[in-house]
């Protein structure tokens, strides 16, 4: 019975559409924005071609952007990742209680970026601030530093706010993700004699693939994506030296009115992501293939 | 042929009883400014009840986003909040508002606001801007602390200094300030160059026309720098924003604070009346003074549906009735100068201002958006890298030339 | 027995510490929401508990912030957005998991694509499309949004689970003679049931808490979602904090509750059973 060709295009049919009209049309649009020199207001604009490209590479604020976001991706990836599943790991058990303990770790999740915003300032001002107060009262005062105006520090602080709601979100994936590994397997591989971490590492890791390949991709695009925390807790201040991409081109379309040269960076941002993100897909079919 | 009639009747009694729908979109987002609007709406639609207003509230940052895109959507607001100054010239040079000169056919502009108020509120001869209410700037500060220390409010530079010198001595910060969105620096920088380069230097250098590197300039960094290399400013002033950083007035830990009227609002009851203020210090006798008062009010979009209805609103705004209750709300001051300021703090204000030689909107409002970011970075960067002051002023300067084009 | 009752310890201590940590943040929101402005204003124990516990806070949120229409909103908004996000997703996630055809790959890459534009990128042509379309300011145009902009990270993350599943059992059911829409529905979909739990919550805190589309799609204060009515609460001078605290409480209440609900079928491990087989 040879196999109707059409049936993947009719399942595929509305929600390609869909997606077209409301996501990919737009994205087109913004292509095009880049190449002029539209300011977001006026009704009407010139095309320039490449200056705003052009522009962009001897901009000395958008690379900083630009390594800030490889610092956040770096985080996110080998920090907030691993630390959800070991998260994952730790509450799967079965002990009573665990519920509450989940739920309560998800709650991150659920609070608006601006009031998570907010907190986080009042936790990392410098003077009163939890953080520093926490630190002098443990005698490690000169570690209490101002971490919001510091530009060697702002970063790292901005990423340890955003990895608190990170991690919460790589939890949830790999608590389903759990779902997918048999407890029987697991119980073969304790019988066969393998301590814990080679149950770990030989059994539970590889049927987390699906979860895994998830949770990675999603990390890498939050943090090239990243803005609500950097927007609400410093505007990319001071000065440009916590600013990532995404939030400099939000200051140069709406507060600067250059939306020809926000589209621009946009796109530029667009094509790291979707670089980073074909590269780890492309590796992950071929071993699809072999599955 | 019966349910046809009757069918036409409602239909006609729609149109004739149907109240003239008007859509105001504010930035008021305040507790009370916005009940103060929300009465005001109610004020105007009792007075006339065919005219019915829909107020859409939005938080101040997103309203400026939007704003772009409502001026040029086929549906955009008939009414909106805004600034006066170059903010608002920015949208009449490209086309996006509506003149408002229909609303002055029978009392003219200068019958409702005073005359300096006009060239804030126009674009090439025609108005756009209605001025509802405006406030002040000064130095605000404690006055138990300056009791404490047997300090006088300052009147020249030198004296300001001294002021200073003293509080950090008793340990308290001199000033006050939160650089986290920037613009209470662009405060320092108006107040400053204005008392050392004057009105007409300042006017010309927000609108694009002197480089940022004129020495001129550099004066006013080279007094700032006084300022900083003492450390009167709050430490770790960029991590707080404004309203953070005046906790620490509030609570006696810093002295002054250089900001507008609407510090008051905000301060504690057990505050409030201790609060008071006194003008920016004279650095040159020979310069007049000058301050900045911006000026909040209404525009209507070029593409609004409601034109005529719109102005007829914006007429009940300006008149004395309206400015009165909205003044009074508030303790603010209305644009409209035949009402009389509400309290005795607003009095103190108004009095300082009649005694100006001049005044300004504020340095982000005076000036091309993007030269205001841009600026205001550069204020902030001072600040923190005072010695950074010839590198910042060049990149000030390659911005300016390339955003004004000349 | 020794060695569980060692686990346990070990499992309730790190949990706990983990726990207490992890919501140190929520124990500042919550102290806030109890505050008084003035307290707040003077701002030196911004982590303390407050001084005075100011319970009707809660109330200035529910009635004087119009917190009670706003909610309204928001569930309006949501729900289907989520129902319809995961449907029209599991029909793409069906397609590309199940079938070999020449596109499969390109499409799939379509779907990630979109999801790598950073958002704000989206909004002007967006608001330009539903103001042209008459979808301003309209339940169904931000709906509509939704469904489709999800469309394409609820895809890839079903497509990703769908594959767990051996293909014998599409082969067996094929085989029966059922028809390609009856192995969807029948076979596939209730075997993909924790996947779909799972980003029903994920999508459902996502679209609840969405602040940049409704900003952008909605103009008029009856059909706003709680996300902009919390912004009415930020003044361009002030912020009152406290009530915000306390409204953005009340809004997490929501996603919290669904989290609880929709736990209980991670839990259920239905999956188990059939796929091993």
């Amino acid at each position: 019975m040879k196999r109707r060709w059409w049936v993947p295009y009719a399942f595929l049919a509305l929600p390609l559409t869909m997606y077209v009209i409301w996501v990919i049309i737009p994205i087109f649009q913004t292509f095009v924005f880049s190449f002029t020199d539209w300011d977001g207001v006026s009704p009407t604009y010139h095309f320039i071609g490449f200056e705003n490209y052009k522009e962009i590479f001897s901009d000395p604020y958008f690379m900083l952007s630009l390594k800030n976001n490889i610092k956040w991706l770096l985080a996110f990836v080998f920090l907030s990742v691993p630390a959800g599943l070991g998260v994952a790991i730790l509450l799967d058990q079965k002990f009573p209680g665990g519920k509450v303990y989940k739920t309560m770790m998800y709650l991150p999740m659920t609070l608006s970026f601006v009031v998570i915003g907010q907190i986080w300032s009042w936790i990392l001002e410098p003077k009163y601030g939890a953080l520093n107060t926490f630190l002098r009262t443990i005698g490690l005062s000169n570690l209490a530093k101002p971490w919001l105006s510091d530009p060697g520090v702002v970063t790292y602080a901005l990423i340890a706010a955003a990895s608190w709601r990170q991690i919460a979100y790589a939890m949830v994936l790999f608590l389903a993700g759990l779902k997918n590994v048999p407890r029987d397997l697991v119980e073969a591989a304790y019988v066969d004699g393998a301590n814990s971490w080679q149950r770990f590492w030989y059994v539970i890791l590889p049927l987390l693939r699906p979860a895994m390949v998830i949770a990675i991709t999603v990390s890498v695009i939050d943090s090239l994506r990243a803005f609500d925390i950097v927007y609400v807790l410093t505007r990319g201040g001071p000065f440009y030296s916590s600013s990532v991409l995404a939030n400099y081109m939000y200051i140069q379309s709406f507060h600067n009115y250059r939306m020809g040269f926000g589209a621009s960076i946009a796109v530029v941002q667009f094509l790291i992501t979707f670089g980073f993100i074909l590269l780890y897909l492309l590796n992950v079919f071929k071993r699809e293939e072999k599955f | 042929m019966r349910k046809f009639l009757i069918v036409l009747m409602v239909v006609l009694a729609l149109f004739v009883f149907a109240k003239q729908k008007i859509v105001l979109n504010s930035y008021a987002s305040d507790p009370a400014p916005k009940k103060a609007l929300a009465e005001l709406v109610k004020m105007f639609e009792e007075k006339y009840p065919d005219y019915e207003v829909v107020v859409n509230t939005f938080a101040h940052e997103d309203f400026k986003t939007l704003l772009r895109t409502w001026l040029n959507s086929p549906d955009a607001p008939d009414v909106v909040t805004w600034f006066a100054g170059e903010r608002m010239r920015y949208f009449a040079s490209k086309g996006l508002l509506e003149p408002l000169d229909d609303v002055f056919t029978d009392k003219s502009f200068d019958s409702y606001f005073p005359a300096a108020f006009k060239s804030s509120c126009e674009y090439e001869g025609k108005i756009y801007f209605l001025p509802q209410s405006w406030y002040w700037w000064g130095v605000y500060y404690r006055k138990s602390v300056f009791e404490k220390y047997g300090l006088k409010t300052p009147k020249t530079w030198e004296e300001f200094l001294k002021v200073c010198e003293i509080l950090k001595n008793n340990g308290i910060t001199p000033i006050a300030i939160g650089t986290k969105y920037l613009w209470t620096a662009a405060g320092w920088f108006d107040y400053l160059n204005m008392r050392i380069n004057g009105l007409e230097f300042h006017k010309k250098l927000t609108a694009g026309e002197i480089p940022y590197t004129d020495p001129r300039v550099k004066k006013v960094f080279d007094y700032w720098k006084v300022l900083v290399e003492k450390g009167y400013f709050l430490e770790n002033h960029p991590s707080y924003s404004w309203q953070e950083a005046a906790s620490f007035l509030f609570r006696g830990e810093a002295g002054m604070y250089l900001m507008g009227q609407f510090i008051k609002d905000v301060a504690p009851e057990e505050v409030k009346n201790d609060l008071d203020f006194f003008r920016f210090p004279i650095i040159d006798e020979k310069v007049g003074l000058y301050e900045d008062t911006p000026i909040d009010g209404f525009m209507i979009p070029a593409k609004a549906k409601h034109k005529e209805a719109a102005k007829f609103f914006l007429k009940f705004i300006a008149s004395k009735e309206a400015q009165e209750f909205y003044a009074k709300s508030l303790g603010r001051l209305a644009a409209n100068k035949n009402v009389p300021a509400p309290d005795a703090h607003a009095e103190k204000g108004l009095k300082m201002i009649l005694a100006s030689d001049g005044v300004m909107q504020f340095y982000d409002r005076d000036t091309n958006p993007e030269m205001a970011t841009v600026g205001m970075n550069g204020f902030v960067e001072f600040m923190v890298y005072p010695n950074n002051i010839d590198k910042i002023l060049e990149n000030l300067e390659k911005a300016r030339k390339r955003i004004f084009k000349k | 027995m020794k060695r569980r009752i060692m686990k346990g310890t070990i499992f309730y201590v790190l949990s706990t510490i983990l726990v207490i940590t992890w919501m140190l943040p929520f124990f500042i929101a919550f102290f806030t929401s109890l505050k008084s402005m003035d307290e707040i204003m003077i701002g030196k124990g911004w982590w303390y508990p407050p001084k005075a516990w100011k319970w009707d806070n809660y109330k200035t949120a529910w009635v004087d912030a119009n917190m009670k229409r706003y909610f309204l909103n928001s569930f309006i908004i949501t729900v289907p957005s989520v129902l319809g996000a995961l449907f029209v997703s599991s029909l793409s996630a069906f397609a590309l998991s199940w079938y070999e055809f020449r596109l499969n790959k390109p499409i799939l890459m379509i779907f990630v694509g979109g999801m790598l534009i950073p958002f704000q990128m989206l909004l002007i042509p967006v608001y330009r499309f539903s103001v042209n379309t008459g979808l301003y300011d309209t339940y169904l145009g931000v709906i509509l949004f939704h469904i489709a902009f999800q469309t394409g990270f609820c895809t890839f993350f079903l497509r990703n689970f769908m594959l767990t599943i051996p293909k014998s059992l599409f082969e067996a059911a094929k085989i029966d003679g059922a028809g390609d829409f009856m192995i969807y529905r029948k076979i596939i979909m209730p075997l993909v049931v924790p996947a779909l739990a799972a980003l029903g919550i994920l999508e459902f805190t996502w679209i609840w808490n969405d602040y940049l589309w409704s900003l952008v799609l909605i103009q008029s204060d009856r059909i706003k979602p709680v996300t902009l009515g919390l912004t009415n609460l930020q003044g361009q001078w002030i912020t009152s904090w406290n009530i915000i605290a306390a409204a953005s409480i009340l809004a997490a209440l929501v996603p919290i509750f669904v989290f609880l609900v929709f736990q209980r079928y991670f839990i259920e491990g239905l999956t188990m059973g059939s796929v091993k087989g």
